[in-house]
Formats: structure tokens, sequence, C-alpha cells
């Protein structure tokens, strides 16, 4: 069997990771962060895999993929792996969380059609998504975890129970008469806007840092088939201490657009046009390290249609 | 025999499947991937459509995945559950 050209494997030995967790037990965030640095730095520099990771990303967002800005962005996700364990670790008290979009999130579920919301490959979305609790509904995000995975989600660190459900779509039907139940039930279902999840999820067309990509439309079409909107909202860092969730657009996706999966482009453009936004004012902190803008066969068969 | 005939044009028209002819539509075709060729999107649409037309909810996801296999089992499933 061929192996897959990427996968979203944690990168480092589990006792790598395990001396993480000690250092911030024992130290704190700080030294953690001095040593997150210092061994992004070595990835970069000794593993020519981790740059070439972070180069489709780069030279869409720069024109260009220099080492500095490879090594800018991976000591980025470092330090966001150390911020999520160090929520799971020292508590909630350690990072400042906040998230103003609580009015607009829940003056939508009073609809009572359930809310999706489509986030990306930003920040820590984990915790991003944690501020959710605040919102008057059960929260369950879609999420595949490897099964080499050896970092741990912030809430694993602890004995309390997860801020939100997990739904792995590796199951049948990739998850999705669980997600209806969840949005009949009105409440809310997060999913990833930037990653084809499985590889049955089907994909459109759209514009994102001057190319084409492929992002998936199953959200826009679960919206369009169930009436729940859509809110694009991204988690970013303005600051040291402080993780912050941005409502970036509501989206409602008219019913009735049946199979095309073109219908659907304009709603997935919309999100992918918020996802560059968000890459405008927080250039290094977009951690998805899957090359988007590669030819797939999507492309291929309708280029030669 | 009468609600899989149902459920057929259901699919057909509904899911806007041009291309499958009805006569061709078998009770045992499988409905996903080969077969049928519905996505897991579609399984959605179908379950509302159901929920819509046969007023049966499909919640039970060990069911859903035996009533899934075909237009005879869903059909079946939705005979059992509307007698119910």
């Amino acid at each position: 069997m061929k192996a897959p050209a990427w996968t979203g494997r944690s990168l480092g030995a589990a006792w790598q990771h395990r001396f993480f967790y000690g250092l911030i037990r024992h130290l704190g965030r700080r030294p953690a962060y001095w040593m997150a640095d210092l061994v992004s730095l070595y990835y970069v520099l000794a593993k020519p895999s981790v740059r070439a990771k972070c180069r489709p990303y780069l030279s869409h967002r720069f024109g260009h993929a220099r080492p500095v800005d490879a090594w800018r962005l991976s000591r980025e996700l470092a330090r966001v792996l150390v911020d999520r364990a160090a929520v799971g670790i020292l508590g909630p008290g350690a990072l400042e969380t906040a998230f103003s979009g609580r009015e607009t999130l829940n003056g939508i579920l009073a609809e009572g059609k359930g809310l999706i919301l489509v986030t990306a490959h930003v920040g820590a979305w984990q915790l991003g998504m944690a501020n959710l609790k605040i919102v008057e509904a059960p929260v369950t995000v879609v999420m595949h975890r490897n099964p080499g995975d050896v970092d741990r989600q912030y809430f694993e660190h602890g004995e309390g129970p997860a801020p939100f459900r997990v739904l792995d779509p590796d199951t049948f039907l990739g998850g999705s008469l669980e997600m209806l139940q969840i949005l009949q039930r009105g409440e809310v279902l997060c999913v990833m806007g930037d990653r084809v999840l499985g590889d049955t999820s089907p994909t459109v067309e759209a514009d994102f840092l001057g190319a084409p990509v492929e992002l998936p439309y199953g959200p826009f079409k679960l919206a369009s088939l169930t009436g729940a909107p859509i809110v694009v909202a991204f988690p970013y860092k303005p600051g040291m201490n402080r993780y912050e969730l941005r409502v970036a657009d509501v989206i409602r996706v008219p019913p009735g657009l049946g199979r095309r999966s073109g219908n659907f482009r304009p709603y997935v453009q919309v999100f992918a046009a918020s996802l560059e936004a968000f890459t405008r004012d927080f250039p290094y902190h977009f951690f998805n390290f899957f090359d988007m803008w590669a030819p797939t066969p999507e492309r291929r068969d309708r280029a030669g249609a | 025999m009468e609600t899989t005939e149902a459920l057929k044009r259901l699919i057909k028209t509904e899911l806007n499947l041009e291309d499958l002819e009805l006569e061709a539509f078998e009770d045992d075709m499988p409905l996903f991937v080969e077969g049928v060729g519905l996505d897991s999107l579609d399984a959605v649409e179908l379950v509302i459509l159901v929920q819509k037309h046969f007023g049966v909810e499909i919640k039970d996801m060990q069911e859903s995945r035996a009533a899934f296999a075909s237009v005879r089992a869903l059909a079946e499933y939705i005979d059992r559950n509307r007698a119910a």
C-alpha cells in the first residue's frame, strides 16, 4: 500500500512530549517556550522535511519560503503546543481566553437549527473551542486522531471532563448521520474548513492566497440541508498570555442547492476569503502543513473535461 | 414492495440522480459508493427525506448501518418503524 504523502501525525517522539510536559509542570510556561524555540530551530535547520512542509503555505503567503519564515511558523506552532499543554497541566488559569461572539452564537442557536462552526488549523484551535463552553448548547468537534499521535489534547492531561465531544470522521458514512443529529438537537458542530477529512469528503475549488485549492463543501451542504447557519471563527493569540476566538463571518446557505459542487463554491469562497484575511493579520499562525495547492485528481479531471 | 418503489423514485428525483434508470435500480443494490453511488452527504439528505415523506426517524447508528445497505433494507426499516 502506498504511504500517504502527508499525515497529521505528531512531530517528535513520545519522550520529547513528556519532557515538555515535565518542564511546564515544574518550571512553568516561559522556560518551555525557550526550549520550544530551540527545538523548532533545530527541526528547521536539521530536517529538510520540516522546511518542505512549511514551504507551500509560506510561498503562497509571502511569495517566498525563507528558512527564517519556516522557523517563525514552526516556533509559533511549538509555542501553541506549549500553551495547549500548559492549560491542561496548570489549569485554565494558565492563559486568559476570551470570546467576543457569545451573543452572535447564542442568537443563532436560539433559531433552533443548530450551528456549524467552521474554523481552520490556526492558533490553538482546541483552546478556542474551549471558549465555546460559554455557549448555551453542547459542542461537538469533528476531529481525526492518528494512531501515532503522541501529543495530548489539553483536556487529556487532567481528570476533568472534556469541554467538547469529539466525533471521529472515520466512522460510518464519515459521521454524517451523527452530525445531522447534533444539528437537529440544536447543538454546535465544529469542523475544519481547510482540510479534507478521509478519502471521500467532497471538495470544490476556491481561491486561497492567489491560487486555487480544494476545500471541503460538506459543512456547507449540511448547512443547506438542515438550515443550520455557518459561523466562521478563528482562534488567535493577540498577546503572550491571551487567546481569543474571533467570529469572521456568518454564512447562510440556502436550501435546494442539489448535488452540483459548483453550487456551493460561493459559500466556500467566503470561508476561504475569511481565512486569507486571517493569514494577513496573523501570518505565522496558520498551521496547515498540507500542500493545499498541489494538483489534485479532482482538478486534473476538471481541467481534462 | 410499495415502499421500495416509492423510495427508488424519491432517491432518483430528490437526490437528482439523472443518470440512474429506475429499471436498473435493483432492490439489493448497495446505496453507497459502488452500486447507486450515494455519498455521506446524500445519506444526510436521505435521512431527512425519509423523515419528511414517511414520518420515520433514523436515529440509531447501528440500525442505520443495516438500513442503508440497500433500498430494500431501507424500505423494510421504514415499514417496520412506521408500523410501530
